[in-house]
Formats: C-alpha cells, structure tokens, sequence
C-alpha cells in the first residue's frame, strides 16, 4: 500500500475545516467552546467602549462579506476580484432606498423607507446584478474571469462617480440608518428600559445577520448544492459527468455570493455612515481575498478569523497608537505595517498553510489529541489519521 | 486631423509601454505557467529605484537605470527561486494568490521608503524634447519607447528561435514534462523568465515615469491596464500580448483625447474603462482571447 | 457465432446501449472509424486494444465530452448525442474517473453523495434553510451511501478525504461514488489500473457481483488481460480506431487480426492473452 503523499496532511483536515467547525471535539468540549464564545460576548457587549464596539462591528461586517467570497471563490473556486463592486450595489441600493429624501437638486437621492426594506433589498438588488453579470462573466475560467470581475469593479467606479444622483459624486454622500420607530440607531436610544449606546444597537444588528449567514453558508455547504460547489472547483469535467450542472451552480454561487456581499456592503456604509465611491475599489476586493486565504478557504470561522484579521487588527493597532499614522513622506505607518504583514502572511500561509489559520487550529488539535491518544476514550473507530505518520509529514 | 495623428502617436507609445509589460508577463505565463499579478509593481519598483537614483541619491541616469534594472531582476529571481519553486504543482489560483501577496509587498515596501508623495521622474532628455512634423509632436521619450520596444521585440523573437535557452523556454512553455526529460533545467529557465520579465518591466517602467513626468505609488495601477491588454490578445500568446498592449493604447489615448466632446453623456474617467470595456467585447466572442488557446483538460 | 472483423449486429433481444458507425476525427487524426456495436441489458462488455486505439475516446463520446463527427448512439432507447455532458448521469449512465487525486478534500461519504448528486434534489435555498425535506433527503441519501460503502468494505473511511487514501482505495471509492448513482450502465475507465494481484482480484469479485446482484450494466475499458477475458460476457477489439474483432472472450483471444494487432506480424511464445492458445493456427 502506498505512503500517504505528503500534501494529505493539511488535507486531511479540509473536510473537517469545510464543515465549518474548526476541528473534531468531544461533544462536551464543544458545548463548553460555545459557553465561552457566548460569555465573551456578553461580557463583551456589557463592558465595551465604543472604540471596541467600532473594531469589532466593522469587523463583524468585514466577516459576513469574507463569507461571501468564501461562497464563490473558497468553495466553488471561481477567482474573483470583483467582491468590492457588489458591496458597492448594496450600499447604494440601501442609500437609494433608504436615504432621506432630497431637499434640493443639489442632494443625493432617497426614498427614506425603513431597513427592514432597504437591508434586504440591498442583498437582493446585488444578487440581480450578479445574476446579470454571470452568464457572461462565467463562461470564463481561471485568470480570464479574475481580470473580468476586475473590469467590474473599475467599470464601477466610473459608475459610482458619475451617477451623482445616487452615489453623491466623488464626495460621497451620507448613508441610512436604521431604526426602530423613531430611535435611530446612530444615537443613544433606551429601549425596553435599557440604554444602549449606537454601537451596542449596531452590534445587535449585524451579529444575527452574521450568525444567519453563517449558518445558511453552512447548510449549503453539507447539502447537495455544497457539494457540487466543490465539485466544480475541484474538477469540472468530473463534476460534468457526474450530472452537476455547471453553468447553474456556478450562477448559484455567484448570485449568492452576491446577495450577502450587497448585505455586507450596506451595512458598513450604514454603519459608517459617510463612503465615498473611491472606497469600493480593487485594495478592498484584495483584501477580502488576503482575508479569506489567511483565515481559511471553504471555512466558515475562517471568514470570521481571516476577516478580524485583515480587518480588525489594523483597527487594533491603531487603537493603541503602536505605530503613527500615514504621513505621506515614508517611514512604517500602521496601515502600511499591516499591508505588509498581510502581503506578507498570504504568501507564507500559501507556502506554508493552505488552510489558513482554521487548518494551523486543527493541526493543533490533532497534535494535542495525539498526545493524548491513550487516554482518549473515544467511541469513533480507529481511522488511519489517527496514525502518528500522517500529521508528522512536515 | 493633426490631433488625430498626435494621439495616435502617443497612443501607439503608450501602447508599447503596455505591450512591454505584456511580453515580460507573456514571458512568465509561458515558461512556468505562473500569472504574475505583481508585473506592474515591478514596474513600479523599477521606475522609483531609478528615479530615486537620480534625484535622491544623485546617480548618473544611465548607473541608475542600470542599477533599477538590477534590482527588479534580482527581486524576480529571489521571489521565483524561494518562494515560488515550492509551490511547483499547485493550482493556478494558488499561485496567482502569492504573485497578488508580492504585489502587495512591493507597492507598500515602495510607499514606507519613498512615501507617496510626488517625486520627480528620472528622464536623460528634456521633459519637451522632440521634433514637429505636420502639426505633430514627437515627443523623444515617445520615441525612445517605440524604438526600444520594437529592438525588444526584435531580440525577443531572434532569442526564442535561434538560441539554445530561448529554444529551452520554447519547449519549457509547451510541455515542461517532457522538456525535464530531454535534459532542459527548467530551473534555470524559470529563473531566465523572471530575471526578463523583471528587466523588461523596469525599461517599461522608466519609459511610463518619463512620460508621466513624476511618479507616484499609484505608478503600479496604470500598469494594471496591462491586464485587459493581456486578457484580450490572449494569455498564452507573446505576439497577443503586443498586439493587445497597442491596442489598448491606442483606445485609451484616442478615448481621453476626444472624450471632453462627449463629456455631457460619458462623465469623468471613461478612457479608464474603456481597455475593460474593449477586453469584454473580445471576450464575448473569443474566450480565450485574440490569439489565445483553450488548455486542454484531462478527465 | 460469426466473428467478423467490422463488427456484428445481434438483433435478438433489445440492446441498452447501441452504437452506429461512429466516428470521431479532430486535427486531421480519425480517434474512431466507423464503429458499430451493441451491449445488452445485464452483460459485461470489455472494450480492449493497445494504446491510442481509441478506447477513452469511445467513452469519452458517450460521456458527451467529445463530439463525434458521424454516427449514432442510443441508450435505453434514446438518442445519446442529443443530450449535454451534464444530462449523462440523470439518463442513467456512470463513468469512474480516469485520473484520481481530482477530489483531494472531499471526504468518502461526501464524494458518494455527489454521485448521488442527481438523484437528490435540494438546491442553494432548501440546503441553506434545511428544512425538514432537505434534512430527511439528507439523511436517506446518507444511509444508502454508508451502506454503499460497507458493501465494498470502504466504512471505516468514510470520513476521511480521498486524498489521504492509498491509491487502491480511491480507486475503489471511485467505483462506489459511480455505483452510488444506481446506474443502468456503469462505464469503467481503467478500474485496476496499478492495482497489483490481490486488488485487481478484489475489483473483479467487486464487478462480478455487481452484474449479478445488481443487474448493472458495465462496459470496461481495460489494459489487464486477465480480469477483461475472466469477467467480461463480449469483448471488442479496437486498433487504430478501428474495430477488428468482436466477440467472446475465447473468439477474441484466438483472433488472428487482434493477435497481430498486440504482438506485431509474428507469433510470439509469451503473448499477453492469458488463455492457451489453440494449436491449430495454419490459417
């Protein structure tokens, strides 16, 4: 019988990985990891200021649209760069929709209609365009349909910077808040006797919509249709023959990916309140790739790790002043450390670990699960990845 | 008409600029099947080592180009030898992906050590030099650059067929199998791909700052057209990439000179579209681009 | 039984699979030459010759991969050429892959369920909401596939990725993600290529009994002499995309034609048939 070849390593935890759990556990463990996580975020919510609550939402924000491209390209394999252009759709479908209505020619458009209609819109409106782009765009392969989804996001931002009516030119304009009745989310508002700052009122916005997409992603990932994602990025001939229909899964993908990225991008101009059309370009659709590769392609909690990350540890350093910022003369500022460093960590993880950072956790786990094999008692059969030469290969 | 042929002029300069960019990433692409995101930081790296030569560190013009062309080359070899060999086999996004991460190093390396600020572009002739003829300017740099493109592309193609490396990439890029089992180092010839690219992208760069006349970080982005050239006269073609490079240099050139007349419908900024716009209409009726050919798949 | 070298036509009980003068030509090289031949309900057809005789192109056609350039093939009654390569495996047909290492992360189960992928019916919405169809869908398909893979004693993997696998067990858990369809005719694509004694003997219990327990159809594309003239009910010959011989195992080994096609012009002693051949060769 032959050697398992060394690539199986980080292989072997792929599955695992792609189900969206960051490693096998104990069934115990695994309720005590959720206790954690849920007490994190209480305490969290409770206790933090609002610089946190600012890192942590964009952060949250940045995770749901690493999702998305996890969905085209970390699962179905088709390489995009146009992630930044259908934020774009979604901030402005939101901004359009939802944005106050203009008292003056000179004023941005708005239909002031409330989120619960501009936020799904948003997702939806993205998910059409994508759904007109697609055919097109995804008759192509490869680097072919990198530099086409490219072309998107310049041919965007022409589009954003002409269309004043819409986008407020190249000065931007003011995005939608949401609310309920008249308490706007962008202030202090008491509710149900409790006063919650804005970010404590975003955040209870933006974690279940991140929490639904994860488990939606999720779900599709272990059905049928996530399969044949995977199928298709793996070998579409094989994929062909065995009655995956290529052209519709790959527009699944895409007008999926789309929907949540519409999602993602209104969000954070609601959240931020002021983008300009500059914003949406191709730094931002890179980024998102560094995100997903860094965290963990075809990985649920690698979108999130990938997108704090990328993300919120820029923010982080920023906080606490470690570094000063850009000055335009030279000289390491924060943002240009951090460029580095994830410029820097994409070819080492590429190099190093294909699985991003989800893969570095498990081959942790595994590690630590067979130092402890003795011990274990563990009522699954042996397997042969239990075997000591099938983690050692590197 | 006079303006006309002044853009057309240009156009087919900057075209040349692009059709360089073109070839070494042609070069790249065929040798090791590699798609080099980071052509146009190259360039960019080039053009600042020179003209950070010159003004900042007061080099002779020709030391400093001298000195760019070094550097790129020497950056292109160290990334191919360490870093890229060992992803050898891995799928092409893969690879794409640590290009896109030398991309990303190379623009912020640039930024941290000359920052972003303007800085003047190294050129060995006046900013106005040239000569009229017939109510056209010829400007020297847009000379230099058509001339040196084509003795490139001249030396280029008498490299490729008639000498024993040349014929080595030749055989590398068809079939790198069977060029292992004829005795062919692909080592070397990988390293002689990215060593070309990597000069070939710091003329091109010097040529683009020249023209220009000052260079910023966002150099790099212009080169980014060079993709759209790529795509359109297909990825696997040399010849596809110069004939896409002056193609897009001439849309883009023609584009911004007369699109002021259409200001009132198009806005600002359409000549920038326009190179996506053309690669999009290539594609829809040849997917793999002008003189592009389809990989063929195993089941 | 006539054995004639252009093929024959067995017009007696209706055929599941029917070929007629096929031919495929690209680049100026002709893959398939007029290629006729019929397999029936239950049998098991071994498609055989040297290399470049055309034998991935024959299957390859009917993948719907290749387009031929003449010729007609219909299965259960239907007009194959009609359909897209993706219309293939819901019309009942199932090819195990030539190449292996396609699928490296997928776990075993998982890569059965994608063989079932016709057979089920969820899509992006259902998966995504898993609701209670989808859940029930899930889990049907997932017991038919574990039982699938304790059948061909694959259980004890079945959550580990096909890539870690040795090579005779992913060769073998590509055979079960074909069966997994419920195919009525399963094409194999070199099924014991680099297998040694022991594992071509283990696929070859393994194909015997699925014709016999599961009625499934099976055309075999294979190299190994011994495992074509052990299992195989008929047995077609093609050299140089042609056919030269069609018939039994027994009629096929002592074919002059397919003799030379092996050996060259002269009869060697140590020839790659496996059966004895018969004396009498003064024709």
């Amino acid at each position: 019988m032959s050697v398992p070849k060394k690539t199986s390593a980080p292989v072997a935890d792929r599955t695992r990985a792609e189900a969206g759990l960051p490693g096998r556990a104990l069934p115990i463990s695994r309720w005590i990891v959720t206790g954690i996580i849920l007490l994190a975020i209480v305490l969290f919510f409770v206790i933090a200021g609002d610089d946190w609550f600012t890192i942590v939402n964009n952060t949250l924000i940045a995770a749901i649209a690493a999702l998305a491209l996890n969905v085209l390209s970390g699962y179905t394999g088709q390489v995009s760069l146009g992630l930044a252009f259908f934020m774009a759709i979604g901030a402005y479908t939101a901004a359009l929709l939802g944005g106050t209505q203009p008292t003056g020619p000179l004023d941005s458009q708005g239909f002031a209609l409330p989120w619960i209609i501009w936020l799904p819109a948003a997702g939806i409106v993205a998910a059409l365009v994508g759904a007109l782009v697609g055919p097109t765009a995804l008759r192509l392969k490869g680097f072919y349909l990198g530099i086409v989804t490219l072309a998107l996001v310049f041919i965007g931002q022409y589009l954003f910077i002409n269309l004043r009516a819409v986008t407020g030119g190249p000065q931007g304009r003011t995005f939608p808040v949401p609310a309920i009745g008249s308490a706007t989310f962008d202030q202090q508002n008491t509710f149900l006797g409790l006063a919650l700052t804005s970010g404590q009122q975003y955040f209870l916005l933006i974690l279940p919509i991140l929490v639904l997409a994860a488990l939606f992603v999720a779900n599709v990932a272990r059905t049928r249709a996530g399969r044949a994602f995977r199928a298709v990025r793996d070998h579409e001939i094989g994929a062909a023959m065995m009655g995956v229909n290529l052209f519709e899964v790959k527009m699944g993908a895409f007008v999926l990916s789309s929907f949540l990225a519409g999602i993602a991008g209104a969000l954070f101009a609601s959240y931020n309140s002021y983008v300009i059309p500059g914003y949406w370009d191709l730094t931002l659709s890179i980024q998102f790739i560094a995100a997903i590769i860094i965290g963990g392609v075809a990985s649920i909690w690698g979108s999130l790790l990938g997108a704090a990350f990328v993300f919120g540890l820029p923010q982080v350093i920023d906080h606490f002043s470690l570094l000063p910022p850009p000055s335009g003369n030279g000289g390491l500022s924060s943002g240009d450390l951090n460029t580095l460093i994830y410029g820097a960590l994409i070819i080492l993880f590429l190099l190093f670990e294909p699985n991003g950072l989800i893969g570095l956790v498990g081959r942790f786990q595994r590690t630590l699960r067979a130092s402890a094999n003795e011990k274990e008692e563990s009522s699954d059969p042996a397997e042969i990845s239990d075997l000591p030469f099938s983690s050692n290969s590197h | 008409m006079a303006y006309f042929l002044q853009l057309v002029f240009a156009g087919i300069a900057l075209g040349c600029i692009y059709a360089l960019i073109g070839l070494g990433f042609s070069i790249i692409f065929k040798a090791s099947e590699v798609i080099n995101f980071a052509q146009g930081e190259l360039l960019l790296v080039g053009a600042y080592i020179v003209s950070g030569g010159v003004f900042v560190w007061h080099l002779p013009f020709l030391l400093a180009l001298v000195l760019g062309i070094a550097i790129t080359v020497l950056i292109g070899l160290l990334f191919e030898r360490f870093l890229l060999r060992r992803m050898l086999g891995r799928p092409p996004f893969t690879l794409l992906m640590m290009t896109i991460g030398l991309d990303i190093i190379l623009l912020t390396s640039v930024i941290v050590i000359w920052g972003s600020q303007p800085l003047p572009a190294a050129s060995p002739f006046g900013v106005s030099s040239g000569f009229n003829l017939g109510g056209v300017h010829f400007a020297t740099n847009d000379l230099w650059t058509i001339g040196i493109t084509v003795v490139l592309c001249a030396l280029l193609f008498a490299f490729f067929r008639f000498t024993k490396y040349g014929l080595a990439m030749r055989a590398t890029a068809l079939d790198q199998e069977a060029a292992l089992a004829v005795g062919i180092n692909i080592r070397r010839v990988y390293a002689l791909a990215w060593g070309m690219a990597a000069g070939i992208a710091t003329l091109g760069g010097v040529f683009l700052a020249i023209g220009s006349f000052t260079i910023t970080p966002t150099l790099g982005s212009i080169a980014l057209l060079a993709f759209p050239a790529i795509i359109l006269g297909g990825l696997d073609s040399v010849s596809g990439a110069v004939v896409g490079g002056l193609v897009i240099g001439l849309a883009l050139d023609l584009t911004a000179g007369y699109e002021s007349n259409l200001a009132t419908v198009l806005g600002a900024g359409f000549h920038d579209i326009m190179p996506y716009l053309l690669m999009i209409l290539v594609l829809l009726i040849r997917p793999y681009g002008l003189f592009g050919s389809r990989k063929v798949e195993r089941i | 039984m006539n054995v004639s070298s252009t093929g024959e036509q067995d017009t007696t009980s209706a055929a599941l699979l029917s070929v007629e003068d096929l031919t495929v030509r690209f680049a100026g090289v002709k893959a398939l030459s007029e290629v006729s031949f019929q397999v029936q309900s239950g049998a098991l057809f071994a498609v055989i010759g040297p290399n470049g005789a055309g034998k991935t192109s024959l299957f390859n056609v009917l993948s719907r991969v290749y387009q031929p350039t003449t010729g007609r093939v219909t299965f259960a009654g239907r007009d194959l050429l009609r359909l897209k390569p993706h219309q293939v495996a819901r019309a009942g047909i199932a090819r195990t892959l030539q190449s292996l290492g396609q699928f490296p992360s997928m776990s075993v189960l998982d890569y059965l369920l994608l063989g079932r992928h016709t057979r089920m019916s969820s899509g992006i919405l259902s998966g995504g909401l898993y609701l209670g169809p989808t859940r029930q869908e899930e889990r049907k398909n997932r017991a038919y596939c574990l039982h699938l893979l304790d059948l061909l004693d694959l259980a004890r993997q079945s959550s580990l990725p096909l890539g870690s696998l040795p090579y005779g067990l992913q060769k073998r858990a590509d055979l079960a993600r074909a069966l997994a369809l419920e195919p009525k005719l399963l094409l194999l694509d070199e099924p014991v290529a680099g297998m040694n004694v022991e594992e071509t003997a283990e696929i070859a219990a393994i194909l015997a009994e699925v014709q016999e327990q599961l009625g499934v159809t099976q055309i075999l594309v294979e190299h190994d002499m011994a495992l074509v003239m052990g299992i195989a009910d008929r047995v077609l010959v093609l050299d140089f995309g042609r056919i030269i011989a069609l018939g039994t195992p027994a009629e096929v080994q002592a074919h002059p034609d397919v003799i030379k096609a092996y050996l060259g012009e002269t009869l060697g002693e140590n020839t790659p048939l496996s059966a004895p051949i018969p004396t009498d060769t003064s024709h």
